[in-house]
């Protein structure tokens, strides 16, 4: 290997403590290929408050290696200073062969390893080398962690925006009464629900989740959540809405996310049900005695992912005592720690073995159930619900 | 993440197993990035081993094949499981994506 031409990858700074005037001249001497590659470059101290100097003049010191009889301020008082002034530094000691106490002392206070005297150089130039990767090591570790607390700061804001969207009281009248709730994931975001009071007395309900998680699916769950209050207020029609709302989110959209929307629109008086689905999951009607079914998907693609797309939409009657149930995909795919998912099956026997009795009840039914079943195993989505229940006259 | 790949012609076929989901999208991402030359003049996406996706991973589909479109590069996907296909029906992407039986029917479809 030529040492002598060869440009270091790294170069690192070595400062050695000793009173031993020898010493210098003779690492200067056994070292020079690594000197003169470029990859050490020492400073030489002659006792510990020397040292300290040094330290605080020069902040690209790396390690120190430092002998541990010295007057003035010994080795092992120093290992204590150290961090002091930078807690990056690591140390190498260098004691007496067998000196087991000082070496026991200068391991608890914080030394990285020790070499012996006399000073046998390649194994100094070993030590010297597993303390500079362990130093390079540590480095990396702490600029991910530092990464991800940022990332979670980042989830936390974002979490805090999308429980600020949710409606917490809900209309209600003689004839029905809505509820809705959301159990977020960690480390995702992305549903959101609202309950829109329209002219006429109807009620526009919305469950809707997000492709992305952080705050710029936040941002587009805001966004998708105001334009669809706009549309909805504006017009008549679940399809018609969804259209608006798509090509508005389309617009200006470069991160290409998108957004699930169910859109309904239901008048309590007729018990009427108009609604158009973006790529959302079907919502379920069960009735008073417990059966349920799927209310058939339109077959609308997700809103955010190309313009000018149409919706179509259904429509149905909720009889007296029929419940409707919104969803998001965070209960049909909760998953425990066998690996089975929720399904659609479990949510219609919540019905079967307990009738829905209101909608606040059904939905912590559902809700608590979600949990029950996911048990241990990490929830990965949010779980969201809004239930709508027509009541007897 | 393991993207396993074939080229038929000037057609990149990759194969993708296991699940794509909230935990490895942007994983699955840039292990897609990488697989696809410049000179592809196609792509499919065989799904054969692919248990399970969630919109996470839809959103990653989507994002490649708005690129492809814009690299006038042709995009499909083939050998859906039933599950996954019902993800790819509900989200309505099967509107917007290619998707076929087979890998020999989705690459006759993008070599033309």
């Amino acid at each position: 290997m030529t040492a002598s031409q060869e440009v270091p990858e790294v170069s690192y700074k070595i400062l050695v403590v000793d009173d031993e005037p020898d010493l210098e001249p003779l690492i200067l001497q056994r070292m020079r290929r690594n000197i003169r590659s470029g990859r050490y470059a020492f400073v030489f101290a002659h006792n510990g408050v020397e040292a300290l100097e040094v330290l605080h003049r020069d902040s690209d010191i790396d390690m120190v290696v430092s002998d541990i009889n010295m007057p003035q301020m010994d080795g092992l008082t120093l290992l204590e200073q150290i961090p002091k002034v930078d807690p990056n530094i690591r140390s190498v000691i260098v004691s007496a062969y067998g000196d087991m106490r000082n070496i026991r002392t200068a391991m608890n206070r914080g030394a990285f390893d020790f070499v012996t005297k006399p000073l046998d150089f390649e194994d100094l130039q070993i030590t010297i080398e597993r303390t500079l990767t362990h130093m390079a090591e540590w480095k990396e570790a702490l600029q991910s962690r530092d990464k991800l607390v940022a990332l979670q700061n980042e989830l936390d804001v974002a979490s805090k925006m999308q429980q600020a969207i949710l409606p917490t009281s809900f209309p209600s009248g003689e004839s029905f009464e809505v509820f809705g709730n959301m159990a977020p994931a960690r480390n995702v975001g992305g549903d959101f629900f609202d309950v829109i009071n329209l002219e006429n007395g109807r009620l526009g309900l919305a469950v809707a989740d997000v492709s992305d998680k952080g705050v710029p699916a936040a941002l587009f769950m805001m966004s998708s959540r105001t334009l669809l209050k706009g549309a909805a207020i504006g017009m008549g029609t679940p399809g018609g809405v969804l259209s608006e709302v798509n090509d508005l989110l389309t617009e200006d959209n470069e991160t290409i996310m998108f957004v699930t929307l169910l859109y309904a629109v239901y008048d309590p008086e007729s018990g009427a049900l108009e609604y158009a689905n973006g790529g959302h999951t079907n919502p379920l009607l069960v009735h008073a005695d417990g059966s349920s079914e799927e209310l058939p998907l339109t077959g609308g693609v997700a809103l955010g992912v190309m313009p000018g797309l149409e919706y179509r939409q259904s429509d149905f009657s909720l009889a007296t005592g029929d419940t409707l149930v919104l969803y998001t995909d965070g209960v049909s795919e909760a998953m425990n720690s066998e690996g089975e998912e929720f399904g659609v099956e479990r949510l219609r026997q919540i019905f079967v073995d307990q009738p829905p009795t209101s909608a606040k009840t059904a939905n912590e039914a559902i809700l608590e159930a979600v949990a029950n079943f996911a048990g241990d195993f990490a929830q990965s989505d949010d779980v969201t619900c809004l239930v709508l229940r027509r009541m007897g006259g | 993440m393991d993207i396993s790949t074939e080229r038929d012609g000037g057609t990149l076929i990759a194969k993708t197993g296991g699940r794509v989901d909230g935990t490895n999208a942007s994983e699955f991402q840039d292990a897609l990035k990488n697989v696809i030359n410049p000179d592809d003049q196609a792509v499919v996406l065989n799904f054969e081993d692919l248990s399970y996706i969630s919109s996470a991973g839809l959103r990653v589909i989507l994002l490649t094949a708005k690129d492809m479109r814009t690299a006038n590069v042709k995009f499909a996907v083939c050998s859906l499981s039933q599950s996954v296909r019902d993800v790819f029906t509900i989200s309505g992407f099967d509107q917007i994506i290619d998707i076929h039986d087979s890998q020999q029917a989705a690459v006759s479809a993008v070599s033309n």
